[in-house]
């Protein structure tokens, strides 16, 4: 039931809504079927970037994959709590770690979800900040793919999500939006810094490819 | 819902004319590339193939929206506007603050279509001109930052004047009220308009290729040839002359007219060019393959719009 309503929500009215009112052009996914399973590292501006990363998933796997969110945001109130599981099928955390509290714990969570057969969405940046602007990425990606070394990270870059929606405004105005797809890649070491310079510089390179 | 499936386009031999003489063209350009890709499988035809594929689908879906329902055709032409607005501002780089006004300006692109469509000529030429021009400050002015605001301020209704007022001179062309012994009417006018606007561009690009050697404007469109230009001007009043019967006109009114589009046509074309060096990007879009952007495809409609427009409601109307 989930899925189908991931579906109709997703791949049919804010993909459309996206494409035609707000003007984001998609790249092909369809890549994402073939891998079993996946972390999408993304840059984060904008409330968009959820939205147009679900829609772009390829219709068959929109179930399995979860977006990572922060729980003080979308779980504030039980309501909104159970709307962000239901129809964001959001994966909900804590911002900070928990290490006596293993079921609280951020990192413990996601490698549960992965374990359960899930691919995540992830925004390494952390919170949606400056439109448009870069941060460092936060380590939590590295500590994941640490101890999953074996599931690949696929870098997606996004431009214009903060012009169309920047944080702190509601109001969506149409800006064209691209969002690009990079290769799916395994990490090379399991040293949660080297991890995270890995990534950082692989979306550089899709940064430069995606502007082009 | 009889209304909508109502092909009034059956009932008119003329415009069925130039339906099939579209259609007749561009078959003619898929085979003659086909052919040419057959005897010389060097020849690089990727992106002449590539356009040619795209005016297919173009010329399909304006067929569609503009000759079969004069009421799709408002919000077809109104949703081109649309597209071109969002595409050339989001190039233009405007600032954080600018984004009230930009949403006000995309407001006003229904409205602006609506009194098109209910015919109200004295609101419909100066909502953007006079209106939007003394509104849209206002409303960055209220928004307070005032570090670029003159160049928000400008961009904001060159923008606006280009993609929205200019264009929505083709759907004021469907209000028209119709004139005795002219059956086409307002279909006609804008068929007439679009098709001689592109075949300009097709021909100045043709005869640039053909012949083209001394370059007209090269610091702007290095591509771009008097040969090209003079050969597009005649072939396009040539092919105006021809089309005449889309039009309430006599001949020398045609032919006139027609020098105006392939002529302003041009114009646009080298405005825009100039407005994308200046950005430094190739094209404005990645929509249409092989064209470019949206904005590509109709910058020079920008132009031949509202001067055909005003031609024709100063000569017949």
């Amino acid at each position: 039931m989930q899925k189908l309503i991931l579906l109709i929500v997703y791949s049919f009215f804010v993909k459309w809504f996206l494409k035609i009112f707000v003007g984001v052009k998609f790249k092909n996914a369809k890549f994402l079927v073939d891998e079993k399973q996946f972390i999408i590292v993304a840059n984060h501006n904008s409330h968009l970037d959820t939205m147009s990363l679900m829609a772009s998933l390829p219709r068959s796997i929109i179930h399995k994959v979860k977006p990572v969110a922060a729980g003080d945001h979308f779980g504030k109130t039980k309501f909104k709590e159970k709307l962000s599981s239901y129809f964001i099928n959001a994966l909900l955390i804590k911002r900070g770690r928990d290490k006596e509290n293993p079921e609280n714990d951020p990192i413990h969570k996601m490698i549960k979800a992965l374990d359960d057969g899930f691919s995540l969405i992830l925004f390494p940046e952390g919170s949606r900040g400056v439109p448009e602007e870069e941060q460092p990425l936060k380590k939590g990606i590295g500590l994941v793919l640490s101890q999953r070394p074996k599931v690949k990270f696929v870098p997606a870059y996004m431009k214009g999500m903060g012009k169309a929606m920047p944080k702190g405004d509601n109001l969506i105005v149409p800006h064209n939006c691209t969002l690009v797809y990079g290769e799916p890649t395994k990490i090379v070491n399991t040293d949660v810094d080297q991890i995270v310079n890995q990534i950082e510089d692989y979306f550089d390179k899709l940064k430069i490819s995606g502007e082009i | 819902m009889k209304n909508i499936f109502h092909l009034k386009v059956f009932e008119n031999n003329d415009l069925l004319i130039v339906v099939a003489l579209i259609f007749g063209l561009l078959t003619f350009a898929s085979i003659l590339f086909f052919v040419i890709g057959k005897i010389k499988p060097k020849a690089n035809l990727t992106e002449l193939k590539a356009r040619t594929k795209s005016w297919w689908f173009m010329a399909s879906i304006f067929i569609a929206a503009t000759i079969v329902n004069t009421n799709i055709s408002y919000i077809a032409i109104a949703f081109l506007s649309f597209v071109a607005f969002r595409e050339l501002y989001s190039l233009l780089g405007f600032r954080q603050s600018d984004r009230r006004a930009i949403f006000l300006a995309f407001i006003s692109i229904p409205i602006q279509y609506y009194l098109a469509y209910i015919s109200w000529y004295g609101t419909f030429i100066i909502f953007i001109p006079v209106v939007m021009f003394l509104v849209l400050p206002l409303r960055l002015v209220l928004k307070g930052d005032t570090e670029g605001i003159v160049k928000s301020m400008a961009l904001l209704q060159w923008t606006l004047m280009l993609t929205v007022f200019g264009l929505s001179h083709m759907a004021y062309l469907l209000s028209l009220p119709d004139i005795e012994g002219f059956n086409s009417g307002g279909r006609g006018l804008l068929l007439f308009l679009v098709f001689l606007t592109e075949i300009n561009d097709v021909m100045q690009f043709t005869w640039g290729k053909l012949l083209g050697k001394h370059k007209i404007i090269p610091k702007i469109s290095p591509n771009k040839t008097w040969e090209g230009f003079i050969g597009g001007i005649l072939s396009t009043t040539a092919i105006g002359y021809f089309l005449a019967f889309l039009t309430p006109l006599d001949t020398p009114h045609v032919l006139f007219v027609s020098f105006m589009i392939a002529f302003s046509g041009f114009v646009g074309d080298i405005v825009v060019s100039s407005v994308k060096r200046d950005i430094g990007v190739k094209d404005t879009g990645t929509s249409i393959p092989g064209h470019g952007g949206v904005l590509d495809r109709i910058d020079s409609l920008a132009y031949t719009a509202p001067v055909f427009f005003h031609m024709v409601y100063f000569i017949a109307y």
